[in-house]
């Protein structure tokens, strides 16, 4: 009985097999690395419905090189270890011609380490660290993110137009925060060299107390918060702050995303005043006259017409990668990578081009004051002004 | 330091934060200290116990619009419910056997627990706000400070007074004193023993309920919260002294203070200070600083 059993299931794995894309001809497989399940969930799920989308976009218009794009998609659990692991089956065992993805710089720098290794491409949809396309570079990794120092150097004008004289600066101590205050040192030479940062704060990632932070930010006498605290810790943070009147004494300028509808759709009402953040696309500004269509069709996908910030990120990837491969005529990892090198497509937030030497986009981002507003209960950002990815 | 030294406000907020944590921190410790004090378990499923009550007091507050206060019954007699049905169902069975069966058995109920709340809540991050009451900041002369802080500092000694009360002042707690001396003499006077474990192991969950919830608007619900605070509670009761109250309450005071004076003092060190001064208290006080060594009772 028990060689029956083995039998059965050896010819249903052969089966399988051979019916399964790695073997089939004619398709090109992405491996997508996002948080899908769990904490990272929230951010996993809306990026791969901005992946989805690209997929589906591409191969109803014939796909990659006449071939159609089939993507298998890997849960990260915003983890270093799995991700690098996951990222290794990809390559090994479903054979991905690309990986794209990666949520937390972390993440991000696990992924990457793989993808040096293995010669594959990586397009880096979302980490932020300055070290991907620096010291850590090589020649396969790519970002369409936008970087720490870009974000440090639009906070640095931000402390400078919001006249702050006394500066705080807190942030999560992993490599995001840690890169994050490096790239707002930077720009605070270039824009504010006379604005004295008094006081460095930690928090560990993943906290969830902060009153010993608020009450030193407090206790500095600061009139001007920095921050890169992104996600649930901004939201903690906020409000544990409030009945410390912190937000009534600070202006809190903070990168991470935290002008993403996503934390204002989430906190309501809760959200504090004197926020001055950042996001990649609002779904009610139409920066790029492509956006309405993109809007639109995310709306649907999503069943919400306020969308998430995160579609886009991963949305961009998957074209770029589709943009690259069409003009190398081959998915052949060094061919791949010298064509993403110098590489242009315009987006739904305006035009993307790969710089051939860092290997990163110029990718910039929204800013402004989070407001409230008329007939809605979430903050919008008003005025939205575009920081482009340039450092003068 | 130096802030410290030069901005009075500064110091003073620090100190009151410290007094609030610790004071947060002994409602939960305090039920694992009475726990193993009776029924000499370990009871690792403390934490999930907190957990829980964390979980309760979002469900009411968020989920179905109730007020907090009642969130926070909830909470406490929710966990006190099921530490009933743990204790007589499955605890009363080890109580005769070695004490690694008893940890095993605690810590397979983390995992379960652990598991239980990920189905029931998922695994997003909650917040829950603060009772409207205690929303706002209290003038106290030098500063103002969080109303709702300033509650959590003032709640705990109230707790500590009852405890001392319920155990010191109680027929309830003369019995519950005699169980930690000798139960099969408690037994053989006529006392029912069962009852006695089982109010036990109940009020330790209701401390464990209640804590968790008066927690949750001070930091925010999340899968895991469970891991960090059993951690906590053991470093509590350790410095303190197993089985004392007393012992407890200064434990938890202290922890209150290394954790909110050590991010000033000694930012790097943080994470290990509190573990360092565990080590010194068991190289040098093995029983803790208000316990009694073994065989001294």
């Amino acid at each position: 009985m028990k060689r029956i059993w083995q039998a059965t299931v050896v010819a249903g794995s052969f089966a399988l097999f051979a019916s399964s894309p790695t073997l089939a001809q004619g398709v090109v497989k992405i491996g997508a690395l996002y948080p899908i399940a769990g904490t990272g969930a929230v951010y996993g799920v809306p990026a791969m419905h901005g992946h989805d989308m690209a997929v589906e976009e591409i191969n109803a218009a014939g796909g990659i090189l006449g071939r159609k794009i089939v993507t298998v998609a890997r849960d990260t659990k915003l983890k270093p270890a799995p991700s690098s692991a996951a990222a290794k089956e990809l390559i090994t065992k479903e054979n991905v011609d690309v990986l794209v993805g990666g949520l937390s710089s972390a993440v991000g720098l696990a992924i990457s380490e793989v993808s040096r290794l293995e010669k594959v491409v990586y397009v880096a949809t979302i980490p932020k660290t300055i070290k991907l396309t620096t010291t850590k570079l090589h020649p396969y990794v790519f970002r369409t993110a936008s970087n720490t120092d870009l974000e440090g150097d639009a906070m640095a004008q931000l402390v400078k137009q919001l006249g702050v004289k006394k500066l705080c600066d807190i942030q999560l101590d992993y490599a995001y925060g840690h890169d994050l205050a490096a790239g707002i040192e930077k720009g605070l030479k270039r824009h504010a060299p006379n604005v004295p940062k008094v006081i460095d704060l930690r928090s560990k990632l993943g906290a969830t107390d902060y009153n010993a932070v608020i009450t030193q930010i407090l206790g500095a006498g600061c009139d001007g918060v920095t921050s890169g605290l992104w996600g649930s810790h901004f939201i903690s943070f906020a409000q544990q702050a409030k009945p410390f009147g912190l937000f009534d004494r600070v202006k809190y300028i903070t990168g991470g995303e935290i002008g993403s509808h996503e934390i204002a759709g989430r906190m309501k009402l809760d959200y504090p005043d004197n926020v001055w953040s950042n996001t990649y696309e609002l779904w009610y500004n139409h920066h790029d006259p492509s956006h309405v269509a993109f809007q639109k069709a995310l709306a649907k996908r999503s069943g919400s017409k306020e969308t998430a910030m995160w579609p886009v990120l991963a949305y961009i990837g998957v074209k770029m990668i589709a943009a690259a491969a069409e003009k190398a005529g081959s998915l052949d990892p060094d061919k791949l990578a010298k064509a993403l090198e110098g590489m242009t497509i315009s987006t739904p937030v305006g035009s993307r081009t790969i710089d051939a030497k860092t290997h990163q986009a110029n990718t910039g981002q929204f800013w402004g004051p989070m407001v409230k507003k008329p007939g809605v209960d979430y903050r919008m950002m008003d005025p939205v002004k575009y920081y482009p990815a340039e450092i003068k | 330091m130096e802030m410290l030294l030069n901005n009075p406000t500064f110091a003073f907020l620090q100190l009151m934060n410290s007094i609030s944590l610790g004071m947060n921190l002994f409602i939960i410790a305090a039920g694992l200290s009475l726990i193993f004090g009776v029924l000499r378990v370990i009871n690792f499923a403390h934490g999930a116990f907190y957990m829980f009550g964390a979980y309760i007091v979002y469900t009411v507050t968020k989920l179905w619009g109730g007020p907090f206060w009642l969130g926070v019954v909830a909470a406490g007699l929710g966990l006190a419910v099921m530490a009933i049905v743990i204790e007589r169902t499955l605890l009363k069975f080890l109580y005769d056997k070695e004490h690694l069966m008893q940890l095993l058995f605690t810590f397979a109920l983390v995992l379960i627990l652990g598991d239980l709340a990920k189905i029931l809540w998922g695994t997003d991050q909650y917040s829950v706000s603060y009772p409207a009451a205690l929303s706002g900041a209290t003038n106290l002369g030098i500063s103002f400070f969080p109303s709702y802080l300033l509650f959590l500092s003032a709640i705990g000694p109230v707790i500590m007074i009852l405890l001392w009360l319920a155990i010191d002042r109680t027929r309830w707690g003369r019995i519950v004193r005699a169980a930690t001396q000798d139960r099969e003499m408690l037994s053989a006077l006529g006392v029912n023993v069962t009852v006695v474990y089982t109010s036990v192991f109940a009020a330790g969950a209701f401390l464990a309920g209640i804590g968790g919830a008066l927690a949750a608007p001070r930091v925010a619900v999340v899968p895991g919260m469970d891991a960090t605070i059993i951690v906590e509670c053991f470093i509590i009761v350790i410095v303190g002294g197993l089985g004392s109250l007393w012992g407890t309450f200064w434990g938890a005071l202290f922890l209150g203070f290394v954790t909110q004076f050590g991010t000033v003092l000694v930012p790097n060190w943080q994470d290990v200070l509190a573990y360092l001064l565990l080590m010194v208290v068991l190289l040098i006080r093995p029983w803790g600083l208000f316990g009694r060594p073994e065989g001294e009772h």
